[in-house]
């Protein structure tokens, strides 16, 4: 079978990362102290809870990044065929780019882009 | 042994999308899901479609599901409440139960195992990138491009619900 | 090589599960995942079909249906959010009325 290194490989990474979370919560030394169990040993102290609304402004970048990762399962096999298609599929590919930049211009002239 | 790695992601699949329906805590359902979406692309690439399998993993487990996942956490959801209509959960499972009858007299009609795919495939190349993207824009150019129309609108559709203004109607 | 037919009944199950998932479950997000377990079912078909009949087409097919559930998915969490800064709820059973 062609995928028998695939496999082995997912095998592999199970077992490798089984066996460190394991043998680090056996062997690994637990003594704590307040500044330890701090969530930052080091730099800003913590100003509020994580367990909050955060703002739909990330929420509108993280939509229209997904939008566009989409555009990628086109663009792939794409690029992959340029070389038969030629002038034809720079056409075809030109038409599909030019949708998906309309709506990129729509949001940045919206403004959807800047942050406040 | 082909049939075991069926049978194996098979399970994993129908029985994370169970858990997922039943489970109360959105998060769980999110990872539940992204479980059967790894088990799905396992079977495509038993089903010699690897870039699909590529793909779903990319784009459907690891960008759409992560969406999903995000706005959980944007809205801060806990535990669901209880509904309005208590009838509502028999009457579903009983409506899915119908809905299996179907599948049921599937199973049955095809009990001797079915018709087997040709062992050698659609020959050489088949389901690598080269011979999708060669149909994708010769034989189905119009409907890629429809989908960038459609992303055209999604786009369009997603600024305009979110923008700020649009927010503050009803409060 | 598996049989068709059981990639088929496995499709139809995720289907039916997912089915099942957008009746009972009232959160609209769980919602909207039962519809995205009920898409990944119909795409295990066509990516059988495509291995049953050696053509790639059940792959484009594949490809355009993910385009669908993301333009789906992109709009319909909008909505959610929305609902959720206009009633503070995602309780589909809490939003019957038309108007307000």
């Amino acid at each position: 079978m062609s995928y028998l290194p695939l496999i082995l490989l997912v095998i592999l990474v199970l077992i490798v990362a089984a066996v460190i979370v394991t043998l680090s919560s056996y062997i690994g030394r637990k003594k704590t102290s307040a500044s330890k169990l701090a969530s930052y040993e080091c730099g800003v102290p913590i100003k509020d809870s994580a367990r909050k609304n955060f703002s739909v402004k990330f929420y509108l970048i993280a939509i229209l990044f997904i939008l566009f990762d989409v555009e990628i399962i086109y663009l792939y096999p794409w690029a992959v065929v340029y070389g038969d298609l030629q002038l034809y599929g720079a056409a075809a590919m030109g038409v599909f780019f030019l949708l998906l930049v309309i709506g990129f211009l729509y949001e940045w002239k919206r403004g959807a882009l800047e942050w406040d | 042994m082909e049939l075991y790695f069926f049978l194996f992601f098979a399970i994993v699949a129908v029985a994370s999308s169970v858990a997922m329906i039943l489970q109360r805590n959105p998060i769980y359902c999110v990872l539940l899901l992204i479980m059967v979406m790894i088990s799905i692309a396992g079977l495509y690439l038993m089903l010699d479609a690897q870039f699909v399998a590529i793909i779903q993993i990319v784009v459907y487990a690891g960008a759409i599901m992560v969406l999903f996942l995000f706005v959980i956490m944007l809205l801060n959801l806990s535990r669901e409440e209880g509904g309005v209509f208590r009838i509502q959960k028999p009457l579903a499972v009983l409506l899915a139960a119908l809905l299996f009858l179907p599948v049921a007299a599937m199973v049955m009609s095809y009990a001797g195992g079915g018709t087997t795919p040709p062992a050698d495939g659609g020959g050489a190349g088949f389901g690598e990138v080269e011979q999708i993207g060669t149909l994708l824009f010769t034989k189905y150019l119009l409907p890629v491009e429809i989908a960038a129309v459609l992303l055209l609108i999604a786009i369009v559709g997603a600024v305009v619900l979110t923008r700020k203004g649009t927010v503050s109607v009803g409060e | 090589m598996i049989p068709v037919t059981y990639y088929l009944v496995l499709s139809a199950v995720l289907f039916l599960v997912g089915a099942t998932g957008v009746l009972i479950r009232r959160n609209a997000i769980i919602v909207l995942m039962g519809i995205e377990l009920m898409l990944n079912g119909a795409n295990l078909s066509f990516v059988a079909f495509a291995r049953q009949f050696g053509m790639v087409d059940g792959h484009i097919y594949v490809f355009l249906v993910i385009t669908v559930a993301a333009a789906e998915v992109a709009i319909g969490l909008a909505l959610v959010i929305l609902l959720f800064r206009n009633r503070g709820t995602v309780n589909i059973d809490e939003v019957r009325s038309l108007r307000w």
